[in-house]
């Protein structure tokens, strides 16, 4: 009886509009989180397990089908933008020892190498969405929202850097560790990473507000898709913080999600999170004294 | 028919049971890093100066009782009543010896002190009256970092050229900024570390001559009065609000090791899980997905 009950239930959801891209999301975030979550239990984040890649290679395998099959054509962009985020992270993270390795001591600084990394990560970021953008119907296409940026945008992206800055000073400094500044390591490193980190906040706002968001808005309401996308961005920090202490960080950066995708919409502009997110990583970079264990 | 499907269930759930028991015998738990701080003794009890000079460790309580152990701080007793503790505004590193003067001025003497007379050294900044801080690593010949009585610590890199290297932040809205309450080198070349105590952020550590920081006090209270870097014992001594604590000179946490064979399992198993969570999460999305799209 209440197999049936579901059954039919499930049928009406099928019918719905929002059904492909949200069912997507959901099955694909299991799947990742599954493949994430499931070999800790046997594995050491800090030593010999490779999760950056293997989420890499999950969202790629969950992604890649969507090209072809027809029926999946609605969850390309979404597919797509969670293989981004994934395969552009791997390739931040990896990029410094993959140009040690090519190219040895002319592979330049560590600082160095972090930004062309950073720019590898903005490059493929724009490959993908070009991609998620071209293959897909008209319909289906997601708004990246990256042709202007007005004043009313521009006097946000101030605003909001500056709520995000005071919020991060009245917060207890050991939630953060956001102990002190070290004013001889901002003036060696800031000349390459705080590009770096502007680009990595591009990157990320192209794949979260620009991809997500706008491939949900075209099948939900758009404050089902802000939550939606919100939520994905906030797991998605389990895997960046994954051998720290990532509990926390989910709801923080779910709540900073919400607030730029609202933002986003408001603005119909992309730029405006670009300006806030890459502030905030900027500000994390260099306002926060690593701890012995790395945080 | 029934309890040929329960049959089947029930054997694959017992496989899977035997094969995630498997790999979570057959893998190596990994083995836990000696503790970065350890009480030594005086738990309990405020103490407000330590000193550690060859077997000697001197200490002072808060409530003003000088207490001496010969014994690396198994026991305690009364010093006699002539125990001088040395001042903190002195370092002397083989024949180089560096001094804050009561103007807030480093100076510098070379070779003994008949017949090396101490200079302001050229570059140091004006410290401010009754600035008393300073340490020399011997590991780093012509390093000193010292302490401005407004908080500041400076670093005089190996090439003479003094700068700003950490600026300490408030601790919340209402706190304010922690006070820096001691700084620490080993005066024998056993390690370039710098250890910085405050009363707020526990104690930061530099490796690098002063140029980046990190946080170092896990387990230790977040006040800290004083330090002392023993060479004869290998130890740096904190005394805090709780008690006199021994950090033993140890490498920065790394991952551990393991044996190749349990390597390769490890890395058959988080692939076996991340393809098996990639194809179900496929085999899903084909499933729900509705046959025909409609925008």
């Amino acid at each position: 009886m209440a197999t049936e009950a579901f059954g039919t239930r499930l049928q009406r959801y099928r019918a719905a509009s929002w059904w492909p891209t949200a069912a997507t999301l959901v099955i694909a975030e299991l799947g990742l989180g599954a493949a994430l979550l499931i070999p800790i239990t046997f594995s050491d984040p800090n030593g010999v397990d490779p999760f950056l890649a293997r989420l890499s290679i999950a969202s790629v395998l969950i992604a890649l089908p969507s090209l072809v099959v027809q029926r999946l054509q609605a969850a390309r962009p979404i597919l797509l933008a969670l293989a981004a985020v994934a395969t552009t992270y791997t390739l931040l993270s990896a990029g410094p020892q993959i140009l040690f390795d090519l190219f040895g001591a002319r592979s330049g600084s560590f600082d160095e190498q972090v930004f062309w990394a950073s720019v590898a990560q903005a490059v493929g970021t724009l490959l993908i969405a070009v991609v998620a953008w071209r293959t897909v119907a008209p319909d289906w296409r997601p708004s990246l929202r990256m042709r202007h940026l007005g004043f009313g945008g521009l006097a946000a992206a101030v605003i909001g850097s500056a709520v995000l800055i005071g919020l991060g000073l009245a917060l207890p400094a050991g939630l953060l560790g956001r102990v002190a500044l070290q004013p001889v390591a901002l003036g060696r490193d800031f000349p390459l990473l705080g590009p770096a980190n502007a680009l990595q906040a591009f990157s990320q706002e192209v794949q979260f507000r620009g991809l997500l968001l706008g491939a949900l808005e075209r099948t939900m309401s758009p404050r089902w898709a802000n939550v939606c996308q919100a939520a994905v961005f906030g797991l998605a920090h389990l895997a960046i913080s994954y051998g720290g202490p990532e509990a926390p960080f989910v709801p923080i950066t779910f709540l900073v999600g919400l607030a730029l995708g609202w933002l986003v919409r408001r603005t119909n502009s992309l730029w405006p999170a670009v300006i806030i997110h890459a502030v905030a990583d900027i500000a994390l970079q260099f306002g926060i004294v690593q701890g012995l264990y790395g945080f | 028919m029934g309890s040929d499907r329960l049959s089947r269930r029930v054997t694959l759930v017992a496989a899977v049971c035997v094969a995630l028991a498997t790999l979570l015998i057959g893998s190596a738990p990994a083995r836990a890093a000696d503790a970065w701080w350890s009480p030594v003794a005086l738990l309990g009890t405020s103490v407000t100066r330590v000193s550690a000079i060859g077997d000697a460790i001197t200490v002072r309580t808060g409530k003003g009782a000088t207490l001496v152990s010969t014994d690396g701080g198994k026991t305690f007793a009364s010093a006699p009543a002539a125990t001088r503790i040395p001042p903190l505004n002195v370092v002397t590193v083989g024949k180089e010896t560096w001094e804050i003067d009561p103007a807030g001025r480093v100076l510098h003497a070379t070779g003994t002190a008949a017949n090396g007379t101490p200079v302001v050294d050229p570059g140091s900044p004006d410290l401010g009256r009754g600035a008393a801080l300073i340490a020399a690593p011997a590991a780093l010949p012509g390093v000193v970092v010292a302490v401005s009585t407004d908080g500041t610590v400076w670093r005089r890199g190996e090439d003479g050229d003094w700068k700003q290297a950490l600026l300490l932040l408030p601790a919340s809205l209402v706190q304010g900024v922690p006070r820096v309450t001691s700084i620490a080198a080993f005066t024998e070349p056993l390690t370039g570390a710098i250890y910085l105590g405050t009363d707020g952020y526990a104690v930061l550590v530099s490796t690098d001559g002063g140029d980046d920081w990190i946080r170092a006090g896990p387990g230790l209270s977040d006040s800290v009065y004083s330090l002392s870097a023993g060479s004869a014992r290998h130890a740096v001594y904190a005394g805090t609000s709780n008690g006199l604590w021994e950090h033993v000179l140890q490498a920065l946490p790394h991952p551990p090791a393991y044996q190749d064979a349990q390597l390769v399992w490890r890395w058959l198993g988080i692939g076996a899980i991340t393809l098996v969570a990639s194809a179900a999460a496929l085999l899903g999305m084909m499933r729900l997905a509705p046959r025909r799209l409609a925008p």
